[in-house]
């Protein structure tokens, strides 16, 4: 489904990832962990066009998104949740899951957004408050539901745990489960890998840029606990 | 208590012709942030183009007036597309290409048509009356024609995938584009959307009053104030400012005569301002 071979992102001087390679098929969930500055975001930056790859390709269903600019990357089923949220501050809750979902037809759109609101009853509860007035995790609910309302085949989702408290964090996992359920591809970061590692097939462990481990879920849950250990 | 009401509905139509006008103007602010210098300009060439359409073409007054405001839509359209769409990121840039434009226009308007007020009136006389209560046919006519537009500007912002689009943009350029929606292929068109709307005024509103090319100026400023009062790039605040403007405008005219009204204006909006600095609404698009 996604193939990175060789990237590299810069910004100036500063490297921020260094020749990654890696792959994500078809209907797997595929972790990115790492600290602070490990270049995780810039990874998923390139993936969706934010940042330019400095070098190196990136493949979305065989073809190359070399040349491909990142709004139609969008629009040919690649979903992007940023990290820090970033919801749409002034529009209201039921305008952001719909700001996912433009050009879709108006009986898709209400289907998707039904579904949403049966898998997130906030979502129907706070339907016209600006989303901006919502508590952090509620907003990251938000800007996971407008990613997925585009019914995305790969779902980018960038640190979506983020300095929420650990009931929230269960309620963000339910809602990636669900999207599982639903057959969709997901690249996914995260700097807590114990809750990130029970929802992922698979994991790659980033620092300075670089790819240092990757393998099953299982085994980095495994190396990380003797990692924690030595 | 007629004079009180005629003079209420003086202001109400003045309220809904600075609404339309001033719309264009809050939103090219609030979803693309640029400041529009040659809003007034565009005003004028919905003016003459009416103008043009009428006493040049031989157009009926309805069909000029469409004709006006497609012109001056198309004349943003293009504008936006090749002068300011590479700048917009900026924010001194596009006021500079603005104030360019807006010098173009005025000039190019003395020149193709003098610079004497051009011969254009509402071609509907006589006014309504009814139990001493009084509005000009005219009036009636632009007063209807701007609260329909204004509705269905409304429509278009907040209950269509276009308008939401847009606003998303104003929210967040970047994350609105990493969700699939092409601020190039937007901003034009929304650019395009506010100068018809100036253009439309335009038309509409001259032909009940002069036809200058030297009204752009006025035009601008009272947009500023309307928008500054309104809270800068709200939709709704613009269209509440507007008709408090109007019925100020209105009673001050009445009552307090020529120069003392306009400076019953600027005190009543002094006073708003210093009570609430953002203006009657915040921003919609970017938070404050
Ligand atoms: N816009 C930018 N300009 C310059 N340098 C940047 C920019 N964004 C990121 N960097 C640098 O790139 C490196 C990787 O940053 P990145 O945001 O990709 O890390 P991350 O793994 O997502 O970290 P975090 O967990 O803190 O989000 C860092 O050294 C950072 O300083
Ligand atoms: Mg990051």
């Amino acid at each position: 489904m996604l193939r990175i071979d060789n990237l590299c992102v810069r910004y100036g001087g500063i490297v921020a990832v260094r020749d990654v390679s890696l792959e994500v098929h078809a209907s797997e969930t595929v972790l990115l962990v790492g600290a602070n500055g490990a270049g995780k975001s810039s990874l998923i930056n390139a993936v969706i066009g934010m940042v330019p790859a400095a070098a190196g390709t990136i493949a979305f269903e065989g073809r190359s998104l070399d040349n491909v600019a990142c709004a139609m990357r969008a629009r040919a089923g690649i979903g992007y949740s940023p990290e820090g949220r970033r919801v749409f501050p002034s529009l209201s809750v039921r305008e952001n899951v719909l700001a996912g979902a433009i050009g879709a037809g108006i009986a898709d759109k209400r289907e998707r957004y039904d579904w949403l609101c049966g898998a997130f009853p906030l979502l129907a509860e706070r339907a016209r408050q600006p989303a901006g007035q919502l508590s952090g995790g509620q907003q990251q609910i938000v800007a996971l539901a407008r990613a997925m309302s585009a019914f995305p085949k790969l779902l980018l989702l960038d640190e979506p745990f983020l300095g929420l408290a650990p009931v929230w964090i269960d309620r963000i996992s339910d809602a990636v489960r669900q999207m599982q359920g639903r057959g969709t591809t997901i690249l996914m970061t995260e700097q807590m890998a114990r809750p990130a590692l029970r929802l992922a097939d698979r994991a790659y462990v980033m620092r300075g840029g670089e790819i240092r481990r990757s393998g099953s879920a299982d085994e980095i849950r495994a190396a990380a606990l003797a990692d924690e250990y030595l | 208590m007629d004079g009180l009401v005629t003079t209420a509905i003086i202001g109400l139509s003045l309220g809904v012709e600075y609404a339309l006008l001033s719309l264009g103007f809050t939103l090219i602010f609030g979803i693309l942030g640029v400041i529009n210098f040659a809003h007034g300009g565009f005003y004028m060439i919905g003016g003459y183009a009416a103008y043009a359409a009428v006493h040049f073409a031989g157009m009926p007054f309805p069909a000029a007036v469409a004709t006006a405001m497609l012109v001056t839509a198309l004349l943003g359209y293009v504008c936006e597309l090749l002068l300011i769409d590479r700048y917009v990121s900026d924010h001194l840039t596009p006021m500079m290409i603005t104030l360019g434009l807006y010098l173009i226009i005025s000039t190019a308007l003395i020149v193709v048509f003098g610079p004497e007020p051009a011969d254009f009136s509402f071609p509907i006389r006589g006014s309504l009356r009814s139990g001493g209560i009084y509005i000009t046919y005219a009036n009636l006519i632009v007063l209807l024609v701007c609260a329909t537009v204004i509705a269905a500007v409304y429509l278009l912002m907040y209950r269509t995938d276009f308008g939401l689009a847009l606003r998303a943009m104003a929210d967040n350029r970047e994350v609105a584009t990493a969700l699939g929606m092409r601020p190039a292929q937007y901003f034009p068109l929304a650019f395009g959307l506010a100068t018809g709307l100036a253009g439309l005024t335009g038309a509409l509103v001259t032909p009940t009053l002069t036809l200058s090319p030297f009204l752009g100026d006025s035009i601008l400023g009272m947009s500023f104030l309307i928008v500054i009062l309104g809270g800068l790039g709200s939709l709704g605040g613009a269209v509440i400012a507007s008709f408090i403007v109007g019925i100020v405008e209105a009673y001050s005219r009445v009552y307090l005569g020529g120069s003392k009204g306009a400076l019953a204006l600027f005190v009543v909006v002094l006073i708003i301002l210093v009570v609430r600095p953002n203006g009657l609404m915040g921003r919609i698009g970017r938070p404050a």
